[in-house]
Parts: structure tokens; sequence; C-alpha cells
């Protein structure tokens, strides 16, 4: 009998918020994190709305307990303050007490750093500092960079599915504790801001220059964000070893794909009914023991259509209290997931929905409308998080209240 | 883990005639100079004309030889698609970022944003395939594809009846360029067929993309068993040596059980001594294979592809291998070892298919 898999740990870094707390308190002050770039190069720093951590990256190094040591990108910063985070909440002193493992998720690894120096880097007639940064190209340095400098022996991994990257790294993570594998395994992603993910996305008109409007008749495109977000899970028989307080279970999950189109959903949300239906028959529950989905609610004109069809499809009338909270965090690529899926254990503990910031009107397509206002002592027991991306990659988890 | 996992269909794209034809048949292709590039092969017979036109080089060879492997195997629509990669499209991405700049950020083009997310080839192969089902693209350098490999045999024993697992990398001139800054590549330009007579810091470049279609049971078509698979991340040379001898005793193998090993040893003499570990056990005959594929993140499925060709055939292709002077005496069990840059290791071990006991139906 393969066993529970439980969150006992959480850390993260975003827009509203340094830590879960700051995140949290953001949440319940309904403070978006949308604003103009600081730390970016770039011709739209002024036009399109971004949700940007706080910091200067110097900052962050200093935070991260790394200030003055070389070769730490943006990107494994933001990750590196979450996965600090994470263990201590879990109560972990010593990471090497119990062989962990690492999963992490990443669109672009170190870009945001890379592309400033990208054609010195190319160029055979310039030499410098910038050469330090040719192994950060790729997405396993952050990785490594934060498994190295917190101790992290077991297994290591990096998956990029675009949008739906750290939620991946979740289920990955669940499965080789079910496995036998790990008992212990930290998943979630980091995602920094770059020229290069502002410009693709505005290049497929997916950008909105308005704070985004998920769900909103009037939406037109997401606005991105970054961060970090890291899950402590553990398997049932080491939470009990070390007596550790359980946040949440992460009791079902699914991957589907739509095998519809490279970068847009099907309109009727195929992929998206199909990972939600999974994750909740994996995890025992019908649909009347949903109380809240945190949808992936990007704000675009496809994914907002397609996913309102599918919670439609699955729920009906019945549709559980939805909201997206990408109207503060912004759409943070490989890192929402892992977000999201702490924003679904805090909707537990704390008996909390979250408001669907900036809605106004309902989308002709669809009868259903997220919740508008943070609803305080309300009963969640089951949360689905979804998160969807490019190349028809659809993930949804299931987060449950421990109730023994 | 639970379960038994076979090699159902493959198909590899390499710098050698790995395609189409018969494998013992193909000469040696030799490379001068330090970059081996993949022989392609005619995609028309795998991609419709209009995608092949917008499609970059690692995009054409992953999703063709995702296509020729289900055909080997005689699947349509695989159970899951699972990929590793290195670095994705390095032309998509070197193309983006320049017309960033070129274009000072306007009217750009999506098509090669697209592209270089690492996932799209397999987004790709879902859409041509029209498969539903679980889509996972690891991206962890020299564990991208052990770990594509490592989720495929989680999800056979969780009860998936197949599974397409693949790795692809390419190499550009200009990320040849960049990672020779780095000490990658050796400073003196070779013949790859005398790789291993120049042990000097840094190997040579290479590149390719294997699929393999996984099963849960054997047939008579099986090309192999994958028995045994681990990951060690920098692990000092104590570590790595008792972890190959606890490796070889979780699968109930002798070190002289090991008929062949496929090391991935490439001359590199800043990283070869953890080859040696091989020597502290008496395995069977050592076979280095970089002189073939050169040294890229994605290598080790390159070897995995040659292992289940040999258990199948029941030999080596001896003009690949001028360094083997006669066939080994069986070929049961090929242990491959390789790692990348001295960071992530990785062992896999490869049984011939028994007809006799494995086979049901």
């Amino acid at each position: 009998m393969a066993e529970r898999v439980f969150i006992t740990g959480v850390g993260m870094i975003t827009a509203v918020g340094d830590d879960v707390a700051g995140n949290l308190q953001s949440l319940r002050a309904q403070q978006s994190g949308l604003d103009y770039t600081r730390q970016l190069t770039t011709i739209y720093k002024d036009v399109l709305p971004v949700a940007e951590v706080k910091h200067t990256t110097p900052e962050l190094s200093e935070i991260a307990g790394v200030a003055g040591k070389e070769g730490y990108t943006r990107t494994a910063l933001l990750g590196l303050i979450a996965m600090q985070e994470a263990l201590r909440h879990a109560g972990i002193t010593n990471v090497q007490d119990e062989l962990t493992g690492f999963i992490n998720a990443s669109t672009v690894g170190g870009m945001c750093d890379t592309e400033n120096v990208y054609f010195d880097i190319a160029d055979p007639a310039k030499t410098g500092d910038f050469i330090r940064f040719i192994d950060t190209l790729d997405c396993a340095d952050c990785t490594q960079r934060i498994a190295d400098t917190v101790g992290i022996e077991g297994h290591i991994a990096t998956i990029s599915t675009a949008c739906s990257s750290s939620a991946n790294a979740l289920m990955y993570g669940a499965r080789l504790i079910k496995a036998g594998l790990a008992r212990r395994v930290i998943c979630g992603g980091t995602e920094a801001l770059t020229r290069f993910t502002i410009n693709g996305f505005n290049s497929l008109k997916n950008i909105d220059k308005r704070p985004c409007m998920p769900f909103d008749q009037d939406r037109n495109g997401l606005n991105l964000g970054e961060g970090a977000a890291y899950l402590v899970l553990e398997s049932e028989s080491l939470v009990k070893e070390r007596n550790a307080t359980i946040l949440a279970a992460l009791d079902g999950y699914a991957n589907t794909n739509e095998a519809f189109h490279p970068t847009a959903p099907s309109p009727e949300g195929d992929g998206a009914y199909a990972a939600m239906k999974s994750a909740m028959e994996m995890g025992g529950c019908v649909p009347a023991d949903i109380q809240y989905v945190n949808v992936h609610g990007t704000a675009t004109l496809s994914n907002d259509v397609a996913e309102g069809m599918a919670l439609q499809r699955l729920f009906g009338e019945q549709t559980p209290k939805f909201s997206s909270t990408k109207p503060f965090t912004g759409h943070t690529l490989a890192a929402a997931g892992g977000i999201e899926a702490i924003y679904s254990v805090l909707a537990i503990q704390h008996q909390l929905i979250f408001p669907n910031l900036h809605f106004k009107d309902k989308m002709e397509e669809l009868y259903i409308t997220p919740e508008t206002s943070l609803l305080e002592n309300y009963p969640v027991r089951h949360v689905l998080s979804n998160s969807f991306g490019f190349g028809g990659n659809n993930a949804s988890l299931l987060i449950s209240k421990y109730e023994g | 883990m639970k379960g038994k996992c076979y090699i159902q269909g493959m198909a590899a794209i390499s710098p050698q005639h790995t395609f189409d034809g018969d494998l013992l048949s193909q000469p040696m292709a030799v490379t001068q100079g330090n970059m081996l590039s993949c022989v392609e092969p005619d995609y028309r017979a795998f991609i419709a004309p209009n995608s092949l036109r917008r499609m970059t080089r690692v995009l054409k060879m992953g999703l063709a030889a995702s296509l020729k492997c289900l055909q080997d195997a005689a699947v349509a629509v695989p159970g899951a698609i699972v990929t590793g990669t290195g670095k994705g499209s390095l032309q998509d991405t070197e193309r983006f970022i320049k017309e960033i700049r070129d274009f000072e950020e306007r009217a750009l083009n999506p098509t090669p944003f697209i592209q270089s997310t690492y996932n799209a080839v397999n987004g790709l192969i879902a859409l041509q395939q029209k498969c539903t089902q679980y889509n996972n693209t690891f991206v962890h350098r020299g564990f991208s594809f052990e770990h594509a490999l490592l989720d495929s045999m989680l999800l056979l024993s969780e009860g998936k009846p197949d599974v397409l697992a693949g790795a692809f990398d390419e190499i550009t001139t200009e990320h040849f360029f960049i990672k020779g800054r780095i000490g990658h590549w050796k400073k003196e330009t070779i013949s790859s067929d005398t790789l291993y007579e120049h042990v000097s810091p840094g190997t040579i470049s290479g590149e390719g993309a294997a699929f393999f279609l996984l099963t849960q049971e054997a047939t008579a078509q099986s090309y192999a068993q994958l028995s045994g698979l681990q990951m060690l991340y920098k692990p000092s040379p104590e570590k790595l040596q008792h972890a190959l001898g606890q490796f070889l005793t979780q699968h109930g193998v002798q070190p002289e059980d090991i008929d062949l090993v496929l090391s991935g040893a490439n001359a590199d003499s800043n990283h070869q001594h953890y080859y040696d570990v091989l020597n502290s056990y008496a395995l069977g005959t050592q076979l280095p294979f970089k002189h073939l594929c050169g040294d890229y993140e994605t290598a080790a499925a390159f070897a995995l592809w040659l292992g289940a060709s040999f258990l199948k055939q029941q030999q080596v292709p001896l003009q690949w291998f001028p360094m083997l002077k006669e066939q080994p005496r069986s070929l049961r069990n090929i242990l491959i070892y390789n790692h990348f840059f001295g960071e992530q290791h990785s062992f896999m071990l490869l049984q011939k298919v028994d007809q006799t006991v494995s086979i049901k139906g």
C-alpha cells in the first residue's frame, strides 16, 4: 500500500511578500503586487505591469545569506530564499538527517541575468566577468545552486513544462515518495522576470496593459510575475517518526495533455476537465467535496474560456468558490503551481477564500463567476489547484485538510 | 519499484547512421573536428511540409525519432510521453534573444519563443499522435534523460501499459563556442575516431535524439529489459564505488555477470578519474561510446540505444568499435555508466530478454 504524502513545510517569495506570512497578509489585505518593473531593462518598463519582487538582486543575496558570493542568478536567489523558509517551517534543521530530494521547476533558468550578457558571452572579441554566467544558461543551474547551498543530496531534477512546471514537480515528488524511492522531497519552482519572457508573451499578444482581469468579460491577457515557492512533501511514516506537523495532504494529482494546439487550449477545456476530474477521483473526492478551486486563471482570452467551460462541465450549477490569485502575484510561470499550491494550503489552514481581484463583468461564454470577496471562516477541506501550460500541458492538484 | 520495464521499440538520430537500415552494416561516421553533428534523415516521411517549414532542427529530430520509435513498436498512442533535454531548442532560444535585440523588442515573431519552450517537442508528439495522457519534460543536464526514464518506470509500475520516453539535444556553432569558454572542449582539434588517444582537458561535443517505447511486458520483439537505473549527484569517488557494488547486488548481478560496460569515458582529463571506478570490479569488456556521438547532456540515451541494439542482435558492430577485437563471449548483461562533467552520474542495467521465462503471450 503506497504511503500518503503530506505537506509539512512551505516557503515562498512573491511580489506580495518575502515569505508565507507576508503573502497571507497581502492576500487578506487584497493588496495586488502589480506595478511597473524597477529591475528590468525593457521598452515595456512603463507600459506593461508586472508583479516584481520588491528587491534588487544584491538585496536578495543579503536575504538569502549569500551576499558577496558569486554566481547566484536572481532565479537561484528567489528559490534559495523560498527553500530556506520551507526547511525552517518544516522544522528541518539538518536536511541530511533524512535523504532529501529536490524537484525544482524553471522555464528559462538564469535567463534574467544571462540575457544581459549573452552577446558578450557569444562574442570571441569580448572577455570579462560575464564568463561566470555561462553555466547559468540552462535550467539546472538554479536547482543545483539551491541544493548545494542547503545541502540536499537526494534525487535532484528540474522540470520544464512551461506554466505547469511546478505542479508537475509536486506530482513527481509525491510519486517518488509513493513508490518508496524517497521519504522526503521538496518540490516547487522558481522564476525571475526576463526581457525574454515579457517579449515572448507580448509577441503572442497575451499581455494586458492593465492589471489582469481573470474571468472578466473585458479581460485582455496576463501580467507576468516572479517568485519562488517550495513545499516539503513527506511520507506518512517519516512524519510520524519525526513528529512533524502536517499542514495538508496531497491526495490527488493529474497531468493530462490537450493534444489540441501548441499554445492554446481547446475551447471546451478538455485537458483542464480531465486533469481536475482525475485529480479529484484519485483523492477519492466527488465534485460536492470540493470547496475551492484556485484556478489557473491567467486572464488570457483562451485560458479563461477553456478553464471556465471545464469547471462548468465538472461542477455544473454547483461550481464551488473559485478565484485566480494571479492579480496578486502575476503569472509566475514555472513558480505558479508552487505558489498556488501554498495558497491552497493557506486556504485550508486559515479557512479562507481569496478574492479574484479586478473582476467586474461575467464572461458571455460562461454562467459562473469567480469569488470577488475575501471570505473568512469559510469551511475549506478540499482544494483543487490548476496549472496549465504551453504544449497542451494540464496539471491539477488536490490538496486536502488532514483529518487523521 | 514493482514491475518490469522492457524496450519494445526505439529509434535514434545521431552523428552515426542510426536512423535507417541495419546497424551492423553501417560504417562508422568520423568527424574531423570537435563538434559532432547528427546525420539527419529525410523528415518528409514523418512530418507534414507546412509543419516542417516552421520547425527548427532539434524539434524535427525529436519529433521524427519519436514517431519512428512508435512505428517500430507498432504503437500509435502511447500511455504517456516523457522526455529529457539539457538545452531544448538552442536555435530558437538564440534566435529569439537576437530578435529582441535586433528589432528592439518590437513586432517580434512569436514562433522562436514558442519553440524555445523546453516541452515543445513533447507537445508536438502529443498533438501529432493525439495523445492526451501524461506528458512531462525534464531539463536537468546529465539527469534529464535519466529522470525521464525513472518517471517512465514509475508510470509503468503505476499501471500504464506503455510509455514513450526519449531525449534530444542539439549543438550550434554559437553554443559550441560559448561552452568552449568554460573548458568543455579540447583545445586541440581531433578526429573523432582518435578521441581516446587525446586525454587532455575537455572533450568533444555532440548531439542526438533517441526515443524508446517502454512496456511492462516483453514480447518476441523486445530489444532488452531495463532492469535498473540509478542516479548519483556529485558523488565522491568512494561513494560512487560503493554505489556501483550496491547497484549490482540490488539487481542480483555479480560483477563478472556483466558482459559489457558501455562507458561514457570521453578523454576529458578533468573528469576521467570517475571512470576508474569500473576497474575496481571484475566487470566484462569496457567499451567507450562517445567517439560515436560526442558528449552532451543526454548522451546516455544514445548509449541505451546502442546497448539495446547489441542485446537484440546479439552482436556488437565491430566497425564502430575498433578497440574491440572480437565479439564478447556472451551478451546478456550490459552496464551503462555515464556522467556529465563530473556532476550527474548514472548507472543503467540492461538485460537480454529471456525468451523462455519472461515472455507472456
